[in-house]
């Protein structure tokens, strides 16, 4: 279970690249995540949500040609793995289950 | 200067990147930050900037940084720059000697620096609840428009605070210092104490070594004394544990207490001092006066309760006085935390400005100064010594070393240097601080056990090592290495430069600490020499006990008869400290809401003529007239703020006593220099009078004797004790003394450490210049023309930094003086010295090494090429 933990910003950075659908680099999907979801992504904590979910395997990346906006560096495209595809799908299995566990009565607060 | 509209991103964060970050993402990662620069500088370039560096800031974190590897010879280099720093400190000894020797002193002066703030920042820090414990203070605002803070608090807020604040968890009355005789069969001596609610020791944290603290008070006949009485009365095996319920006779009245506990003495780590402590209720009983809302008799302090807030609390309580005396005067109470108090004890215009901390500013200050001082010297000489290593460095770069190599061995050397120098520093701080301590009365001491001391050592190890490594480790290695092969680099104009702008730095902050030691000694001696509108000189002060205070006539009489004694009065306090004054005195046409605080004192008809004060309006009392006893004299602030035309003859009445103003007296000073002079209204009262003050003539020790035998006669059975008006009045200004003092020594160290360091540089020059020497003296010059023209170039530096310094010294003293309210004006007489000085220790350091060079035979000099 440990190991296939995802942190919340984690779960949404690989669901990012799975929405980008191979188009996904490091621009695209902070633009993506602020635009869809309203909040603000540092390079520094996306870059290591990248670098993080690449080592555990859900993530693989390769390199796109070099541009000239980018001062000649080369673009490096993400795509979510099989692994990557399985632990998201378990998350949010775990999530459909834990919201049918909960009682009427407990969701019903909104009318009180 | 960068243009605004230079697009380009700014190069030394990606500097920065590119060194930390993980090779395996650095492309993809530097590609981003530039595509969002370029993004973002389509709007806002300076922001674009902003954000990329912030960004890069954010990235250094773990994950994104490179796995950093030592070379694997690392260990074996390390042991060669150990080697070739001690070889190379080994054969320049002199100056290896030199620059330790500035460190040592840099350090050890910043240590003990750094040791007394510490102490001062502790005092009653040692109470567990200190962070829920307040004072309350009261701002009596004045119709002038001014703003009195005082201490004193109307007994009835500690009733209300226990009744109508459930926030309060405990309140006490704390009682002023009051001097109290202690009987205990042939023991008869005064002590110093307080009176104080039973809840005092459940606030405070004072040890006890008998007793339970939390009811020790709860009797009104219960005494608690410090161990330093216990052991003067009870003897000294007071410990056996039978000293509870013993009985001791206190007071002019000769009550009987018994003893319900005894604490430690608290010692200096406390504000408050006192060796007995009674239940105030005992002396609210006999002076009920202080029950009213409109007399401030204690001073205030309480616990909070843990979950409270203070703000609710504050506004409840700020109008409280008001409220129970209808308004009549506006004064309104405020709380701060008891343990500001030490530091911060002043106020103006009812908020609180300064005290204390601003000597532990200034002396933190000068603790920098002095390190910073001898860390400048250190990275002169190894700089200026940097001539001698270029071979070396110019070897190790053929060889492969690397710049990062080398900066890592300028480093290695400079941390051995500023930790050989932090050892000996310890070793000298534990030798002086014996005599620290007896000038600055402390008692400081080396704790080896405290964390704070070692991370304190160690930062000034940083700190030194770091500054004094820096300058060497950039710039040698930088050299190229061709030139420094050939051994003979020139020093770099750039080189020079900086070296000669941290002598002038250096000397700057030295011209400050020699202006700020000259003015602020002028302004003591200024304060104490002052004309004070009375004569202190001469008096001698000593308290009527017993009976003497109703046999007044035959005491004086008595010592009248001795040749010594030239004349005699009887006084409510010290007039040169007098704190006594009262709001209720009303005049022909006083506005009735104006509120005047006004100083009350009462004299006997000698009061005048004893203190030398001059009579500026009017007549004295004249014990002949029998309605004398109920008429005024009033000093000239108190003349301005009654402000008749004329106020001799008018009405004044205070307490219920109407009466005449018959004189007018010149003022004197009632307080501390730092505050105007308060007005003030003497009455003619001889009853209420407690200090007796006798002028002297001739010699001291014969009117001493005379007073003393009078004593004995008139008032058996209590001790004759004195004390010299001059000396009273100097140990006001003792704090003062004693930080000028210490000012004045760091200051001499600074300069010292300044001397250690020009005598190092021009030895330096003296040494790269001895072959121009010799060829000068060969073509005939002589001596003289020799040293000029040598010590011209550090006479320069000094002079430029007088230039500097003097504005910027004249700036801070002026704003320094403006403390107080007597100040002397800022001459020029203090700079000039400060340059002659500076001048002359700069010429004479400079010139001996100059002298000494110059008088060298050439053939010694010129014989090698």
């Amino acid at each position: 279970m440990s190991r296939r933990y995802l942190g919340e910003f984690e779960e949404i950075v690989l669901l990012t690249v799975a929405v980008l659908d191979g188009k996904g680099y490091g621009i695209a999907i902070k633009d993506d995540i602020e635009q869809r979801l309203e909040r603000k992504v540092s390079v520094g904590a996306m870059r290591t949500a990248l670098k993080r979910l690449e080592g555990k395997g859900y993530l693989k990346s390769e390199l796109g040609e070099p541009t000239a906006k980018r001062g000649g560096k080369r673009k490096r495209f993400f795509q979510v793995t099989h692994a990557g595809r399985e632990v998201l799908e378990q998350v949010m299995d775990a999530r459909k289950r834990l919201w049918q566990a909960i009682p009427y009565t407990s969701i019903d607060f909104k009318f009180a | 200067m960068k243009e605004d509209n230079d697009i380009r991103p700014p190069s030394l964060p990606l500097r920065f990147l590119r060194w930390f970050c993980d090779p395996a993402v650095l492309e993809d990662v530097e590609g981003d930050l530039l595509e969002l620069y370029h993004r973002r500088s389509e709007h806002d370039v300076k922001q674009a900037r902003r954000k990329l560096t912030t960004d890069v800031l954010l990235l250094f974190r773990p994950g994104i940084i490179r796995k950093f590897q030592l070379p694997d010879n690392s260990f074996s280099m390390f042991r060669n720059y150990l080697t070739v720093a001690l070889r190379s400190a080994r054969r320049y000894r002199g100056h290896t000697a030199l620059n330790l020797l500035s460190l040592i002193i840099g350090i050890a002066s910043c240590m003990v620096i750094l040791l007394w703030i510490q102490d001062e920042m502790s005092v009653d820090q040692f109470h567990e609840k200190k962070d829920r414990i307040y004072k309350v203070w009261r701002n009596m605002h004045q119709s002038s428009g001014e703003i009195l803070t005082t201490q004193g608090i109307p007994q009835p807020v500690v009733v209300s605070l226990g009744n109508d604040f459930p926030e309060v968890e405990d309140a006490t009355l704390i009682g002023w210092d009051m001097e109290t005789i202690f009987r205990m069969d042939d023991e008869v001596d005064y002590e110093i104490g307080k009176y104080a609610s039973p809840e005092f020791f459940r606030i405070f944290s004072y040890s006890f070594l008998a007793g339970n603290p939390g009811t020790a008070l709860s009797d009104l006949s219960s005494i608690v004394i410090s161990d330093r009485i216990a052991e003067k009365y009870f003897g000294r095996d007071w410990r056996d544990g039978k000293i509870l319920g013993k009985t001791i006779t206190v007071g002019s009245n000769q009550k009987d207490f018994q003893v319900s506990g005894v604490f430690e003495h608290p010692g200096s780590k406390s504000s408050l001092e006192f060796d007995w402590i009674i239940n105030a209720q005992e002396y609210i009983q006999q002076n009920d006066w202080v029950e009213s809302w409109y007399n401030g008799g204690f001073a205030i302090c309480f616990t909070l309760r843990e979950n409270a807030t203070l703000q609710p609390f504050q506004d409840k309580i700020l109008q409280l006085i008001n409220e129970n005396t209808n308004y009549e005067a506006d004064e309104r109470l405020f709380v701060n935390h008891f343990d500001d108090n030490y530091l911060h004890s002043n106020f103006e215009n009812g908020r609180p400005s300064g005290g204390r901390i601003q000597y532990v500013r200034i002396l933190f200050v000068i603790a920098i100064f002095i390190l910073v001082i001898a860390c400048i010297n250190f990275m002169n000489l190894a700089t200026a010594r940097s001539s001698r290593r270029t071979r070396e460095i110019g070897v190790r770069k053929v060889l492969g070393a690397q710049k990062a190599a080398l900066r890592q061995q300028f480093f290695v050397e400079s941390f051995i240097m500023s930790i050989t120098a932090v050892v000996a520093a310890l070793l000298v701080v534990a030798a002086v601080l014996p005599y620290f301590n007896s000038i600055s009365e402390k008692e400081l001491s080396l704790n080896l056990g405290d964390p704070k001391l070692w991370i304190g050592l160690g930062v000034v190890t940083l700190i030194s090592g770091l500054l004094s490594g820096f300058y060497p480790a950039m710039l040698l290695p930088s050299f190229r290495t061709i030139t420094s092969l050939k051994g003979h680099s020139k020093q770099t104009v750039g080189g020079v430069r900086m070296r000669e702008g941290l002598v002038v730095f250096q000397f700057i902050l030295s011209i400050l600490l020699i202006t700020a030691t000259l003015v602020v000694n002028q302004q003591m001696n200024y304060i104490l020499s002052k004309n004070l509108g009375l004569n202190k000189d001469n008096v001698i002060f000593t308290r009527l006990d017993g009976d003497l205070r109703t046999q007044m006539e035959v005491y004086k009489s008595t010592l009248q008869t001795s040749p010594a004694v030239e004349s005699v009065t009887a006084t409510s306090g010290n007039p040169l400290s007098y704190g006594r004054s009262s709001g209720s005195a009303q005049w022909a046409g006083k506005d009735p809401d104006e509120e005047v605080e006004i100083n009350v004192m009462s004299v006997d008809e000698d009061f005048v003529n004893t203190m030398g004060i001059e009579l500026l309006l009017g007549r004295n009392f004249d014990p002949q007239l029998a309605t004398d006893t109920s008429n005024y004299l009033i000093n000239q602030v108190a003349a301005d703020i009654i402000a008749f035309e004329d106020p001799i003859d008018q009405d004044l009445t205070l307490w219920g006593q109407t009466g005449k103003i018959v004189g007018v007296i010149k003022d004197f000073h009632m307080s501390s220099m730092y505050e105007p002079i308060a007005p003030l209204i003497i009455r003619n009262d001889p009853s209420s009078t407690f200090v007796a003050f006798i002028r002297t003539k001739g010699d001291i020790q014969q009117a001493l004797e005379a007073i003393e035998n009078a004593h004995k006669e008139l008032s058996p059975g209590y001790p004759f004790s004195y004390e010299f008006l001059d000396q009273d009045f100097a140990a006001a200004y003792r704090t003062e003394m004693t930080l000028s003092k210490i000012v004045r020594i760091f200051a001499f160290i600074s300069i010292l450490i300044c001397c250690l360091g020009l005598f190092g540089l021009s030895s330096f020059s003296a040494e790269q210049r001895l072959k121009e020497i010799g060829i000068r003296k060969v073509y005939g010059a002589s001596v003289m023309r020799i040293i000029t023209l040598l010590s011209w170039g550090y006479t320069k530096l000094i002079l430029v930094a007088l230039v500097l310094a003097i504005p910027l010294s004249f700036y801070l003293l002026r704003q320094w003086l403006n403390n107080f309210e007597f100040r002397i004006e800022l001459g020029a007489s203090a700079f000039i010295t400060a340059t002659v000085i500076t001048l002359l220790i700069g010429a004479v350091t400079v010139g001996l090494k100059f002298w000494q060079a110059a008088i060298t035979n050439p053939v010694q000099t010129l014989r090698e090429d």
